[in-house]
């Protein structure tokens, strides 16, 4: 059977943010700009929603004189990512048979 | 890579991003690396051939207060380093968060040692030699980077010479050469194996 896949994590940009943040413990937001090569606008209103779920946590502080944006992903985050894998996983697993 | 977009992905292609990220997230761990092992391996040897140069030339022990520049200049060079960095995107891998672990407690513990050692007898050379070995050690098997593997068991074993009764300048002269085989070589490979991946 399908499972559901979350719609927050179907969009290209969202996913990117959040495999990159699975795999690390924190990351800026320049370092999440450069990887996946969005806009700044774009990742930004990503991040936000992203948030906004609870799915990462955002820290705002400064690096110097210039502010920096820490991510980092939340157990919520992780949890959704797992499920997100495991109804990708039911999707192939039909179209194999 | 082309620009990325608020678009909705097939199952496929979800796989192959998120590999795609996680790998590309974890290919950057070795960045940095080297440059730490080549401050603390200079460090240590320059200072170690300055406290030798001068209790050769004056045979006075007071010298051996210089020993305390290592933690200080390491210290010192190793921030500026950090800081450096910081000014590149950040990321923070759980492997950096093991490693930067492992040599904080391994730090400590020299620290620790290295005082006691002011008022006890103890074989100094030896311990730091040790505690740097299984560091070394330590570090490459996280990174998954053999060279340094070898340097780290090579740098334990032969800490034992260290224990063998010789005269104290001599002993200073081996504790330097192994630090050269143990950090500074491995450190300058890492790094230039570090620079040609990212290239």
């Amino acid at each position: 059977m399908f499972k559901e896949l979350d719609p927050l994590l179907l969009s290209e940009l969202r996913l990117a943010v959040m495999s990159i943040l699975i795999s690390a413990e924190e990351a800026d937001f320049v370092y999440l700009k450069e990887k996946t090569n969005a806009t700044a606008g774009n990742l930004s209103v990503q991040i936000d929603k992203l948030q906004q779920a609870g799915y990462i946590d955002v820290r705002k502080t400064f690096k110097g004189k210039r502010p920096q944006t820490i991510c980092k992903v939340t157990f919520k985050g992780i949890h959704a990512f797992e499920k997100y894998i495991e109804a990708l996983k039911s999707y192939i697993d039909i179209q194999n048979h | 890579m082309e620009e990325m977009q608020d678009r909705q992905l097939n199952e496929k292609e979800s796989l192959e991003l998120i590999s795609r990220m996680i790998r590309n997230t974890q290919e950057r761990m070795e960045e940095g690396s080297g440059t730490m092992f080549l401050i603390w391996g200079y460090t240590t040897v320059i200072v170690t051939m300055l406290v030798r140069e001068m209790l050769m030339r004056t045979g006075s022990y007071q010298w051996q207060w210089l020993w305390f520049l290592l933690p200080v200049c390491g210290s010192i060079m190793t921030m500026i380093h950090l800081k450096k960095r910081s000014k590149k995107p950040r990321v923070i891998t759980y492997v950096d968060k093991v490693i930067n672990y492992i040599w904080t407690v391994l730090g400590i513990t020299g620290f620790l040692l290295s005082v006691i050692s002011i008022v006890y007898r103890l074989p100094i050379l030896f311990f730091i030699v040790l505690i740097m070995g299984i560091g070394t050690t330590l570090t490459g098997l996280v990174i998954n980077f053999r060279p340094l593997v070898i340097a780290g068991v090579l740098g334990m074993l032969l800490s034992s010479i260290l224990v063998v009764r010789m005269p104290y300048t001599l002993q200073m002269l081996i504790f330097s050469l192994i630090f050269l085989v143990m950090m500074i070589i491995p450190g300058h490979y890492l790094n230039y194996k570090s620079r040609k991946r990212n290239v």
